[in-house]
């Protein structure tokens, strides 16, 4: 088992440098310098300028220096914004950001489990139906039209609602089931049919034959392994919402991290981008690992090559 | 005839003597009484069986027809703009002229605009000057003068002498079927032009990423042993990156465009497509046919293509008719972001993002190009299902 852990873990290191190289490349590949702006810049503060950034080594010494202040967890000047660094960004940001994601991740797992189970257990019924139309609405409809038909009916005509700021738990409504309603589909439509494997095996019927509730047969027997498929993509969620909190965070005007990046990206921020693609690629690797090492602690049928 | 006429020679051939052996003919010997089946017919066979892929095929039929030669019955084109009728809805509430010939229809910019009986748009009137006093702004009609009194909400076109609200109405609008955005462009025919980018996006991504995936997924599971764990190494460093970020990344380094769409969702959907065939050919390549077939000397090339990939094409169709609303989800995404195609080009998500500043007054400028993006994934996902039970029958539960 240690040994598929250093497996993986090598395999995510290796991942991780292969991100930085990418980005790196990617960014220095871009036509410009960083500070070509509309207004022309004597060649003298042009080579000041790259002087003080260093922009003047070599390719390969700047990546080097880069990876280096990398591991130190110092991702660099932004070259738009005079005197802030990535670091600022992502202080500042990062933490709406992961409140945010973990009210939403919180709120995916308190309906879709209820949801996948109701599903299974009434299959073919009309709860069954229903769950699994919203399920299969959530999964197919995009996440930005779902949060503007939320904005128009329940802020613009419903006046319930606000359309923008996290001040109360009003603004974290119409955010959080944006973002977390294709999350919440998938993990229902999974808990629906992993419960219904489960269901058929022969270690319930026994659990019935001793007697017990139905109740006791689905939580305490059938959920034990029918959760199992949800803990594995629990992983891959984070990293979809993560992701998806770009276009939800700029709908919603929250600042954080999400729209920092959305916006260094049409600012061609190139030292942001960078730092908060590797700073995401790494929270996502090291989120997507550790569910990993969990999912095997649990499942102690799983083995190891 | 051909049939009845076999069939009764067979009768009576049985008729002569029930127990006797038949006559030996080497032709009938391995015939196969029903009609022959080939591998498409029998997909389709069970693939028509089911309601929702068939309803899907038909929305993504209808969605081809509409966005390749929907432009060519429109007035309009995707970049003309009208400046004076910017905004308008598909369904006006309008005032009735006094002498009933036509309707006035306030914009949001406070203009008239004549609306012709049969809900054509006509011109805007000229403005003449406005009475805050009485809080009306006057307009000139055929050397009238109306006014549009903005004292009560929403504001009403009155007669300014008689100072009665004229008569509401509401028809649709003819000149626009849709409606026009906030360049006074019209929706139709940028929902042809972007439902046209969206599915040669995803058409495009779908062949890049079915070449780069079989030929690295073939060559992987082919060549087994080393080349095999290096290849696959490969595929699951590319699999832990966030694509999402990749995609934007390409995006920035290529500029905004159809191309750098293309290259940018080509270049990192593939390694979906190289799995699924490397795990087909691992497990084709060890049956008889194959090894029959290197037997007799075929070259590596010829058993790949001939046997080993067509064998594999089940999962792959499956695999591609998932990844097409991915892409096209994707496309949708960067427009949304505002680093998709550059304007006026148009695509879905473009559309929804230059909509969502008026999302208040003009709602359905997005959820025109929404409705049509939910349209698009649904079709293709319903398709998707249905294909993978009727290519796979073993898989339905």
């Amino acid at each position: 088992m240690v040994k598929y852990f250093v497996k993986r873990f090598l395999i995510m290191l290796a991942a991780l440098f292969l991100i930085a190289l990418i980005t790196f490349v990617i960014m220095h590949a871009v036509p410009g310098s960083p500070f070509t702006t509309d207004k022309k810049v004597s060649p003298e503060i042009e080579a000041a300028l790259e002087a003080k950034y260093h922009l003047d080594d070599p390719l390969p010494v700047q990546f080097i220096d880069y990876v280096k202040g990398l591991l130190h967890g110092d991702f660099g000047p932004s070259y738009k914004y005079t005197g802030k660094t990535v670091n600022d960004f992502i202080y500042n940001g990062f933490p709406v950001s992961a409140k945010l994601g973990g009210i939403t991740i919180l709120f995916v797992l308190l309906t879709a489990i209820p949801m996948g189970i109701v599903a299974a257990i009434k299959n073919g019924k009309w709860q069954d139906m229903t769950v699994m139309a919203v399920a299969t609405i959530g999964v197919t409809i995009p996440s930005f039209v779902i949060a503007s038909l939320l904005i128009y009916v329940f802020a613009y005509r419903l006046n319930w609602l606000p359309t923008f700021g996290l001040d109360s738990w009003k603004g974290y409504v119409l955010p959080v089931i944006a973002l977390g309603g294709y999350s919440m589909s998938y993990l229902a439509r999974l808990m629906r049919s992993s419960l219904l494997e489960v269901m058929g095996q022969d270690y319930i019927r026994t659990a019935r034959a001793k007697g017990l509730s139905e109740t006791k047969v689905i939580l305490k027997h059938a959920m034990r392994n029918a959760l199992i498929p949800i803990v594995t993509v629990l992983g891959p969620t984070v990293a979809g919402l993560l992701t998806g909190s770009f276009v939800i965070e700029k709908i919603f005007a929250i600042p954080g991290l999400g729209v920092h990046f959305v916006n260094s990206v049409s600012q061609r921020d190139y030292t942001t981008i960078m730092g908060v693609t590797i700073f995401y690629a790494t929270f996502l690797l090291a989120m997507v690992f550790l569910v990993d090492v969990f999912y095997c602690l649990i499942d102690p049928r799983i083995k190891f090559e | 005839m051909e049939n009845e006429r076999k069939n009764t020679e067979a009768l009576n051939l049985i008729c002569e003597d029930p127990w006797g052996a038949l006559p030996e003919s080497r032709q009938e010997r391995e015939k196969i009484a029903g009609r022959n089946r080939s591998f498409f017919s029998d997909v389709w066979f069970r693939f028509r069986r089911k309601p929702t892929a068939l309803a899907g095929l038909a929305v993504i039929l209808i969605l081809l027809i509409f966005a390749l030669f929907g432009p060519y019955f429109t007035k309009y084109s995707y970049s003309d703009q009208n400046l004076d009728l910017v905004n308008i809805p598909p369904y006006l509430s309008v005032f009735e002229a006094e002498d009933g010939s036509c309707y006035f229809y306030i914009t949001q910019s406070l203009k008239v605009v004549v609306v012709n009986k049969d809900g054509t748009l006509g011109r805007q009137l000229t403005r003449l000057r406005e009475d805050e006093k009485q809080k009306m702004i006057f307009f000139d009609y055929n050397g009238e003068e109306i006014a549009i009194f903005y004292g009560m909400q929403p504001y009403v076109i009155a007669n300014p002498v008689a100072r009665t609200v004229m008569p509401r109405a509401k028809v649709w609008n003819r000149s626009y079927v849709l409606g026009t955005d906030t360049l006074g462009r019209d929706i139709l025919t940028r929902l042809m032009y972007g439902t046209r980018v969206s599915l040669l996006v995803a058409f495009i991504a779908v062949i890049v990423n079915m070449v780069i995936g079989i030929v690295y997924g073939g060559i992987s599971g082919y060549a087994g042993g080393a080349v095999d764990n290096i290849m696959m190494r490969i595929v699951d460093i590319i699999s832990t990156i966030p694509l999402t970020l990749y995609v934007i990344l390409i995006m920035v380094l290529l500029g905004s465009g159809l191309h750098s769409i293309i290259i940018a969702i080509g270049t990192v959907y593939w390694v979906d497509m190289a799995r699924v065939v490397r795990g087909q050919v691992l497990t084709l390549k060890e049956q008889e046919f194959v090894v029959a077939s290197k037997t007799i000397g075929s070259p590596t090339k010829t058993i790949l293509t001939q046997h080993l990939i067509p064998n594999a094409m089940g999962p792959i169709l499956v695999t591609v008719t998932m990844l097409i609303p991915s892409a096209i989800f994707m496309e949708a995404f960067l427009g949304y972001l505002g680093i998709g195609l550059q304007p006026p080009l148009a695509s879905l998500g473009t559309m929804c993002n230059d909509a969502t500043e008026n999302l208040k007054s003009c709602p359905h400028q997005l959820f025109i190009p929404a409705l049509v993006i939910c349209l698009i994934m649904f079709a293709f996902n319903f398709v998707g299902d249905g294909l993978r039970d009727a290519l796979d029958p073993k898989l339905k539960k």
